[in-house]
């Protein structure tokens, strides 16, 4: 069998996505007696529930119940959360309502018509409170508080300091610093949530259709909050998964939601969350204000960063956050040798959205501050920007490279990916260029991004959020565990069950792949079933769609179980042909003897005799060929001193990007984006290209377009997509993607995780060359996203200043 | 929100209060207006139904008319809830008297809108305020020359 992984193999899921046969959540049929949920939300972003009166909704016909906070009260715990901070957070609001959209009825009726209509029956008495928004204020005493119990805004704090900070605050020639403000931002797949929700009265148990991606540690979040043993909540996953980009795993309070409404009603519902309910009340990434400070020398080099992070997790703190202020922790200082780092992280609770994963989680908040501050180090320094970057780059002899706040980067080549970023993109020309430009008044600029991209988390890493004293309290948490099932059947037909719920990124490709080049059989001839079912897969804590973890886990659990079906086959073919199992290998088909061609025997056979003659298989070997692997790679919880690996691949990412600027209309038009990844060993280069792409447009979304928005009053005002915009086809710009490929030594394909990059980069990239461009203006951007408007008004505002070019 | 603007009035001071104040009249004027009783002296309970961008749908409102100071000047303070949303407004009308059959009238309004409408008809807010208000005299200039007529 010719070698398969790391070849441009077209997506077997294809045929049935574009001729619409995929098995969406929405295409799964319900039971009979289903009834449709809508769900009343609250116009007020901060307000007592006086009265709920829903009579007359129940006399509509066809309504088959209506269920309120009062109702659902008494059957859930609040869902509990990585904190200290007593937040009461449940699916629906109880006595109070925190955010614009958060659920204060149910509506069960015969279909979704009636239940929506009967949502305008219902009669709600608000008593409005005060309502806060913006971060900084949520700090200060006297602000509003969300959470009379918690007894201010706060839901986490925690100070780290690595190396000696002051000592380099002391020895730099320069401090230089600045504060950047990072947008609250969505995801926006084409399928929103969707849930089956059914009880069962005799058992007391509920079982979930949802197209929820974990990870699946929020399975037992949901079964504590429905007070249940956690085998009596079965989530089924959907083989097809419309998108997520992180924001399904923020389904799960309606997970819960649904399920305790079923029991309350008593009938089967479902659910199909709408697109407004989309935009304002599922989930978002943080809005993010973060002081950073530099101590540089003259020459650019940095000795220490001190960075303060408050995120916005909205009206409440809701797992895994605060994941997003520490998923990045170990990868804080970037792609640069930063020996001393002061971290003064805060997770604050305002009248907004409650948030969780997005796409880039935490990192492009991260890397929006660090590499606005490189640039503006190199203009304060009079350096070029490119080699500032340079000068701070880790070199390729410190690898595998131990970062301040305890990450391993496991392997890279930084400065080559950087070089040949600077070639293709044509760095110094286009300096040249612009040079010109600027004399006949046109702005053009570019930007320089370099950041690391963090995959396959380490489930410990959570706990950083508790002190060293706290965490010793519990369990130690680590690892990354993924699972996946391999069976053949008496035909000697491969199946594959893996528990990655895949959201459109091509996994059952890249598990045929492997398999198919561990068992010699042909990638088309396996079948992969991406449906979990957390009743009958094999999963984990960690198991789920998320943290680019598949190429890095996922994989290897694959890789894995293939390997012990490969070692159970070849141990069964020596017994047959009398030869030494070291002696045998497969080729198309067969299994053959390396020195003795006339020993052959057929996989089939083999796979037959263990299913149809098991008496004839090895003494003490059982029957049937059924693997399954779990696979975890190195990953240690956090130290005393709060060292923390919090992911297990680190790969990298380079971009240029380079604008050009309408000085009538402050319009920015993307001339070039050029980006070079090493992500490792590639599995499959098309997904690869596919993977970047989307990423990166994501990034641009967060960079130019997209803001979920708030008024100061806390009213939310980006409900559709008239308001709340997205890059479509037309803006997104062109893009020339190159790879290196240092291969990573912690996982068996040498592949690391590659989806979030540019999501992570994009933002800080754009809003680097946009601030190229306007330097003659003598500004800086530092908040996104950057729209023509606020281009625009810089323009208006600054005067302008002469540069000496 | 809020805005301000200036009309005039097609009948004396004394005449176009008189109509201002006449729940018929006003009901008939204000665009989707299901219903207009009064609760008490100086309080309304209405009932609304319009559409703003793709948020249609019915409030349930309170009309208070305060700060009066007859024939020149007085204060409307609605408040509104409904499946589309909240809506809170003040506005203040003054009149002037041009001659014995016009009157000027220049009003002020601020509105805050919640919940769905905000969400996604926040831009459309200033355009359908302005048509509201237009619609509304149009069709109160109307009720005007009515109820001169049946004099």
């Amino acid at each position: 069998m010719s070698k398969v992984i790391g070849k441009r193999v077209t997506r077997v899921e294809d045929a049935r996505l574009l001729t619409g046969q995929g098995k969406y959540i929405d295409d799964i049929g319900t039971p009979p007696n289903t009834g449709h949920v809508a769900i009343l939300r609250s116009p007020y972003p901060h307000a007592k529930i006086v009265s709920i009166d829903y009579s007359e909704a129940l006399e509509i016909p066809g309504v088959k119940g209506v269920v309120t906070g009062k109702d659902v009260h008494p059957l859930l715990n609040p869902f509990s959360v990585g904190v200290s901070a007593p937040v009461h957070y449940y699916p629906i609001a109880i006595d109070k309502v925190r955010f614009v959209g958060e659920p204060v009825a149910v509506v069960v009726a015969k279909n979704r018509y009636i239940a929506e209509d009967a949502l305008e029956k219902i009669k709600v008495k608000y008593e409005n409170l005060e309502p806060i928004v913006d971060i900084e204020r949520a700090l200060e005493k006297g602000a509003p508080i969300l959470h009379e119990n918690v007894g201010s805004n706060i839901a986490n704090h925690r100070t780290f300091h690595y190396g000696d900070v002051e000592k380099a605050f002391e020895q730099a020639d320069k401090i230089i610093k600045h504060r950047f403000h990072f947008p609250k931002y969505s995801a926006t797949p084409v399928e929103t949530y969707g849930i089956v929700a059914q009880y069962d009265h005799s058992s007391d148990s509920y079982t979930v259709h949802a197209n929820f991606h974990g990870p699946f540690v929020l399975h037992s979040i949901m079964a504590g909050a429905l007070k249940i043993p956690s085998n009596r909540l079965r989530i089924i996953i959907p083989k097809d998964i419309g998108g997520s980009y992180g924001i399904k795993a923020g389904i799960f309070p309606y997970i819960v939601l649904c399920s305790v409404v079923s029991r309350l009603v008593g009938c089967p519902v479902k659910w199909i969350e709408d697109r407004q309910e989309h935009l304002a009340a599922s989930s978002s990434c943080t809005d993010r204000v973060t002081y950073i400070e530099a101590a540089v020398k003259n020459d650019g080099k940095i000795l220490g960063l001190k960075m303060k992070m408050i995120d916005n997790v909205g009206a409440y703190i809701r797992a895994p956050e605060p994941a997003c202020l520490y998923r990045n922790h170990a990868n804080t200082t970037g792609a640069y040798d930063i020996p001393n780092l002061m971290i003064d992280a805060y997770a604050v609770m305002t009248n907004k959205l409650p948030t969780g994963l997005i796409r880039g989680y935490g990192g492009q908040e991260t890397y929006f501050p660090l590499e606005r501050i490189m640039q503006i180090i190199s203009d304060e320094l009079k350096l070029e920007p490119a080699e500032v970057i340079r000068r701070n780059l880790i070199k390729k002899e410190q690898f595998p490279y131990r970062t301040a706040s305890g990450g391993v980067y496991d392997s890279g080549d930084y400065e080559k990916a950087f070089d040949l970023l600077l070639k293709i993109g044509k760095y110094d020309e286009f300096r040249k260029k612009q040079a010109e430009a600027r004399k006949r008044g046109k702005l053009l600029g570019v930007g320089l991004a370099v950041i690391v991209e963090p995959s396959g988390s380490n489930m410990g890493y959570i706990t950083i959020a508790l002190t060293p004293e706290e965490r010793k309290a519990g369990l130690p948490k680590s690892g990354c565990s993924e699972a996946a099932t391999i069976s053949m059947d008496p035909m000697g037909n491969v199946n594959v069950r893996i528990s990655t719920t895949p959201s459109g990124q091509g996994h059952e490709t890249v598990a045929s792949q492997i398999v198919s080049e561990i068992l010699g059989i042909p990638h088309e001839k396996i079948n992969v079933v991406a449906e979990l079912d957390t009743a009958t897969s094999a999963w984990s804590i960690a198991s789920g769609s998320y943290s680019s973890r598949f190429a890095s886990l996922g994989s290897s659990a694959v890789y894995y179980a293939a390997h012990k079906v490969k070692n159970k086959l070849i141990k069964i073919a020596a017994h047959f042909l009398k030869a030494k199992e070291e002696d045998l290998t497969i080729e198309k088909g067969n299994i053959v003897s390396k020195t003795d061609p006339s020993k052959s025997i057929s996989i089939k056979r083999v796979v037959g005799s263990a299913h149809w003659n098991p008496l004839s298989l090895p003494e003490g070997m059982e029957p049937g060929i059924y693997e399954t692997a779990y696979y975890t790679a190195q990953a240690e919880p956090p130290d005393d001193q709060d060292l923390i690996n919090s992911s297990v691949t680190y790969g990298f990412v380079a971009d240029l990007v380079t604008v050009e600027i309408d000085p009538e209309t402050g319009d920015i038009h993307i001339l070039d984006y050029f980006t070079v990844h090493d992500a490792g060993k590639l599995l499959n280069p098309l997904i690869v290209d596919g993977q970047i792409l989307g990423g990166l447009v994501h990034g641009l979304g967060g960079a130019m377009y997209e803001e979920l928005v708030y008024d100061e009053k806390g009213q939310f005002l980006t409900g559709s997509f008239m308001d709340y915009l997205c890059p479509t086809a037309p803006e997104v710009p062109n893009v020339t993607i190159k790879h290196i490929e240092t291969p990573s030594p912690l996982t068996p394909l040498g592949a690391k995780g590659l989806g979030e990059g540019n999501t992570m980069s994009a933002p800080v990239v754009i809003a680097n060359a946009v601030n190229d461009a306007l330097k003659p203006y003598g500004v800086t951007i530092d908040s996104l996203p950057v729209t023509p408007n606020k281009v625009w008004n810089i323009l208006n505002q600054s005067k302008k200043q002469e540069v000496s070019s | 929100m809020n805005g301000k603007g200036s009309v005039t009035l097609n009948a004396g001071i004394e005449k176009a209060w008189e109509v201002l104040l006449d729940p018929e009249a006003l009901k008939n004027c204000i665009m989707g207006c299901k219903k207009l009783e009064p609760v008490n002296e100086n309080k309304y309970e209405a009932e609304v139904s319009i559409g703003i961008a793709a948020v249609k749908g019915k409030y349930e409102s309170t009309i208070e008319i305060a700060d009066v100071q007859k024939p020149n000047h007085y204060k409307l303070v609605v408040k509104g809830e409904g499946g589309p949303g909240s809506v809170e407004a003040a506005g203040v009308v003054d009149l002037v008297p041009i001659d014995d059959n016009k009157t000027e009238l220049n009003y002020t309004y601020e509105a805050e809108v919640g919940g769905k409408v905000a969400m996604v008809g926040q831009r459309m807010l200033n355009g359908v305020a302005k048509l509201i208000i237009q619609d509304f005299f149009k069709k109160f200039n109307k009720e005007l020359a009515k109820s001169e007529q049946s004099i």
